[in-house]
């Protein structure tokens, strides 16, 4: 992201700020309704260790919730791209699995896995996988059926085909996937926390905000964890549009390009 | 599995930035993770599953953690908090965890779905919930609630006790509006969309208030007409509580220790509790423990730490059996008790 590119964005920042300190500032709302810029800030500065340790321990789930999503969600598009039978089997599931509830499974995936951190894994493999197995399997339908022609005028084999046509013919769309999975990856780690049992003195920032907001009455804190996983999910964005201009750079940049 | 790998592509510069991020998460995260001490050989692992993010009430347990109590007595305690209320006691029953801490009129509701559990002591003896209302809006008592809107977390046990409450007071329950604010009792009435709620804690919500300058009236519902009842109580599989009593017995014991301990230095308590949950306001929670300490002496004299009143319990039973919240008598010849006192230290054979 080059500092002029991101000007725009800055400007915006800058100017809701500005906006809601004064909205906050005159309109009589409560500081426990709504808390003005300058008090999250000061929440985020006195937070301090107590807020970055509990995002740390979010963060690790985002990154390995991700990981986890990201490799089911193209393997098993990829499975279904082969196996049309198993399309037709997994598909309508992938899909009414968006529609979990998942508090109503929290208890279920720690009976299964424990009290540590793979349910929340599972949980955000779970909301995140969704997005990458649609893009994938459209991106592999979607291939130019000349090329096809073509691999098996050369002869090739199903690999090689799959390797040097439909691969390639994807990947923009499995990566325009990954990137709607990444945003959504911060907020699948709050569900997650808030819907399954933790240990220890540092459950999470989600845990946090939610704590905050309520019975810890600290709605300033609550909005400055709320800021930091605001700014975290951008990252993430950001640094996979970053592995993707190189991991495919002959993808059009007219389209979807973020910056 | 901490790595995640990247498809190797030729240009890795891309790559980096990618992998530090995930680098530098992991590596936060590890740093994150709380390192549990190394257990000795001879303790035996022993969940308890809390019935809320760590906090005052759990005083003597943090107390006891942190002056080895527990270890003495051969339990490696680990406390797990819950994600919502419903899930200690289902939990519990799952045999995932050995003791759970909830509250009376829940167990009660567990075991008519035929969980069958058992409460072994009361951490608290008394209810907490509480009526509470800000000075603005003219609710003194009960009485004065009278055409007012209440706010509750819409637990039906709950809106039980405002109606009785209600009727205690001579109010008609159809000239109060309750409504469901979830679990925002406090945010619900500084905002004013509610003029009092019942559901917050005299030992919480209201030292909150308190400390806010907010000046609350706090009516405790025991103090309304509603029954008494253990607000906390500490439940084990009943299975458990016939076969493995000795630990239940070492439990108990250390937990009254701790709470010996909170007694005779509150601020200690404050600091074992802090340390559990760094997100918490001290001076909140040094208020808290200190209030609940009255609380957690047996109603009669002489019986010792987590005693259960058996007419308390029956009483109690009766009211939520006459309000509709239970379609049997909890406490019936020929049925197990759902709650012994054999248990605690001094009692049982």
């Amino acid at each position: 992201m080059r500092p002029r590119r991101a000007l725009p964005a800055l400007l915006l920042v800058v100017l809701l700020l500005g906006a809601w300190e004064l909205y906050a500032d005159f309109s009589g709302v409560q500081s426990a309704v709504l808390p003005a810029p300058h008090e999250v800030g000061t929440a985020l500065w006195n937070g301090g260790a107590v807020l970055w340790r509990n995002f740390a321990v979010t963060a690790e789930e985002v990154v390995l919730g991700l990981a986890i999503a990201l490799t089911a969600g193209f393997a098993l598009a990829v499975a279904m791209h082969m196996v049309p039978l198993l399309r037709r089997a997994v598909y309508p599931l992938a899909v009414g699995s968006q529609a979990i509830p998942i508090p109503v499974i929290g208890v279920l995936l720690v009976f299964w896995w424990g009290f540590g951190v793979l349910p929340k894994l599972i949980v955000v493999a779970l909301i995140c996988f969704f997005p990458v197995l649609v893009t994938t399997a459209d991106g592999l339908a979607g291939v130019d059926p000349e090329q096809l022609k073509l691999m098996r005028t050369l002869d090739a084999s199903r690999w090689q085909s799959f390797r040097l046509a439909e691969l390639p013919a994807a990947l923009p769309a499995a990566l325009s996937g990954a990137r709607v999975a990444l945003a959504v990856g911060v907020i699948g780690a709050f569900i997650a926390e808030v819907a399954t049992p933790t240990t220890g003195a540092y459950p999470g920032l989600g845990r946090q905000i939610l704590a905050d907001a309520g019975p810890n009455f600290q709605t300033p804190r609550a909005y400055a964890g709320t800021a930091i996983l605001f700014a975290f999910a951008i990252a993430c964005f950001y640094a996979l549009a970053l592995a993707e201009r190189r991991l495919a750079p002959y993808r059009t940049r007219t389209s979807g390009e973020p910056l | 599995m901490r790595t995640s790998r990247l498809p190797r592509r030729p240009h890795r510069r891309a790559i980096v930035p990618v992998l530090s991020a995930a680098v530098c998460a992991l590596a936060l995260g590890a740093c994150g993770s709380k390192q549990d001490a190394v257990s000795a050989k001879s303790t035996k692992p022993f969940t308890v599953m809390l019935d809320f993010f760590p906090n005052a009430d759990h005083a003597p347990l943090y107390e006891a953690l942190d002056r080895g109590f527990f270890r003495q007595v051969g339990l490696d305690v680990k406390p797990v908090a819950p994600a919502e209320p419903a899930e200690p006691l289902k939990l519990l029953a799952a045999g995932r965890v050995n003791l759970a801490i909830s509250y009376e009129p829940e167990l009660l509701l567990a075991r008519e779905q035929g969980l069958k559990l058992v409460s072994i002591g009361a951490l608290v003896q008394r209810p907490l919930t509480s009526i509470i209302a800000l000075p603005g809006r003219h609710v003194g008592s009960v009485a004065e609630l009278k055409g007012k809107r209440v706010g509750t977390a819409g637990i039906p046990y709950q809106s039980a006790e405002l109606h009785t409450a209600l009727e205690h007071a001579g109010v008609s329950p159809s000239s109060v509006r309750e409504a469901n604010v979830g679990f925002n009792l406090v945010p619900a009435m500084l905002s004013g969309q509610v003029d009092a709620t019942l559901g917050g804690f005299w030992n919480y919500e209201a030292i909150q208030l308190r400390l806010m300058h907010k000046h609350p009236v706090v009516i405790p519902v025991d103090e309304a007409g509603v029954p008494t009842y253990d607000e906390l109580v500490l439940v084990v599989r009943e299975q458990e509580a016939r076969h493995d009593g000795e630990d239940l017995r070492a439990f108990l014991q250390a937990l009254s220790r701790g709470e010996r301990a909170v007694k005779a230095d509150p601020e200690a308590a404050a600091d074992a509790v802090m340390a559990a949950n760094p997100s918490l306001e001290r001076k909140l929670q040094l208020e808290s423990i200190r209030q609940t300490l009255p609380a957690t002496v047996p109603s009669e004299a002489g019986k010792p730490y987590g005693w259960q009143s058996p007419s308390a319990w029956e009483a109690f039973g009766t009211w939520m059996f006459d309000h509709g919240l239970l379609h049997g008598m909890p406490i019936r010849p020929g049925y197990l008790t759902p709650y012994t006192n054999e248990f605690l230290p001094g009692q049982g054979i």
